[in-house]
């Protein structure tokens, strides 16, 4: 096979992105072709958050601090071997099929599915090199994941879900946190806020910060 | 290089070019003008090119002149042609030279940065490596297996959630 340079092959295997089954097998032929494809094959994987398997792989990046969210629950987490690749790096899309696939994995455990979700998604703002959509659709409120959402200035697209019964502070935290994004992020376009309960104060502190802001191209805000 | 000369090429303007075998092709200098690499050398009359040989310079230039009056896409439009996965039949057939031939297209597309043309290739290798198990594309493209055992058992472990879809 005459030899091609690295962009050539990248340009092959990213018209399979969207065909899992032919990157896994690709990924197979050699280990430098493996290389190639990992970032396209961990780009997107939409739906196969879903696949406990893929959560279980996930669960091998947990760090120190968002593994001890998970002690009181007692769940035995995979062992904690080195991945071959930083898989979570390249992910680009945390979608709400993620909120789905831990669902699967503990049904009947809604308490334990909230601190699972929260510390996945912590996990996978954290490491994600290149976040592009966040789609969530429970509660993200947390200030921490804002915190790491503010240092990626990359971010391009936005959509949460505000659960009815947050406390207000944790409202507040969560208001604060999208006024700094929105403030700091140059490549915000599209944020969407649903079931926002975000209160007369919210909202004025979240419109100036919008007034501010020349790059948002959609904005979509439900209250309720 | 006066951009503004050659934008306004006509039909019956020739320029010549020599592949790296020496091999000289004369051809419609609207081609040399559609893409910039060949296009910047285009200084004079006759232009060389370097790492490609006149066989495959030949077939290059071939697909070249039967999408002359195609209409140029801008790097904006990378996306759209991207998402278009469909061949057209006359470049299948262009396309199914052998292998070695149609590695060749795609060195030589990506450094006269044809763009459109290394699309295409790439679409093709592609195509030819779906629903294939890893032997058959080993097999089909002449590729050594370098994995140890506990690499490829620790890949399939890692990934097997994309293994089924």
């Amino acid at each position: 096979m005459t030899a091609l340079p690295l962009e050539c092959y990248y340009a092959i295997f990213n018209n399979l992105r969207h065909n899992h089954k032919s990157l896994f097998s690709c990924a197979l032929v050699s280990r430098h072709w493996c290389r190639i494809i990992i970032p396209i094959l961990w780009n997107e994987p939409g739906y196969h958050f879903k696949d406990k398997r893929l959560i279980r792989i996930l669960f091998l990046t947990l760090n120190a601090e968002e593994q001890t969210l998970l002690i009181p629950f007692n769940i035995s987490l995979p062992s904690h071997q080195k991945t071959l690749f930083e898989y979570t790096s390249y992910i680009t899309s945390i979608t709400r099929d993620l909120i789905i696939g831990v669902r699967n994995l503990f049904p009947n455990y809604r308490s334990l599915q909230n601190i699972v979700k929260f510390s996945l998604i912590a996990m996978l703002v954290r490491t994600s090199k290149n976040p592009k959509h966040l789609i969530l659709d429970e509660i993200i409120c947390n200030p921490l994941i804002f915190e790491k959402l503010y240092e990626k200035t990359i971010l391009t697209s936005v959509d949460l879900y505000f659960r009815y019964n947050i406390s207000d502070d944790l409202k507040y935290k969560a208001i604060d946190g999208l006024i700094k994004i929105l403030y700091k992020n140059s490549t915000l376009n599209s944020l969407n806020l649903r079931s926002a309960t975000l209160g007369a104060k919210g909202v004025i502190t979240l419109l100036e910060a919008l007034c501010n802001n020349t790059v948002l191209k959609s904005l979509v805000i439900t209250i309720h | 290089m006066d951009n503004g000369t050659s934008n306004s090429a006509s039909e019956n303007e020739t320029i010549t070019l020599k592949s790296c075998d020496g091999i000289e092709f004369h051809i419609d200098a609207r081609i040399a003008n559609r893409y910039t690499l060949l296009n910047n050398w285009n200084g004079g009359e006759s232009a060389c090119i370097p790492n490609v040989n006149g066989k495959v310079l030949e077939k290059v230039l071939e697909w070249c002149e039967h999408h002359i009056n195609d209409p140029q896409l801008n790097c904006g439009d990378d996306d759209s042609r991207r998402r278009n996965t469909i061949i057209e039949e006359w470049d299948e057939n262009f396309l199914s030279c052998d292998q070695d031939m149609l590695f060749e297209i795609i060195l030589a597309a990506n450094y006269l940065e044809i763009k459109p043309l290394l699309d295409l290739g790439c679409k093709t290798v592609a195509n030819m490596m779906k629903s294939k198990s890893p032997e058959e594309i080993r097999s089909a493209f002449n590729i050594d297996n370098d994995y140890t055992p506990e690499e490829e058992e620790q890949f399939r472990k890692e990934n097997e959630w994309a293994e089924d879809y």
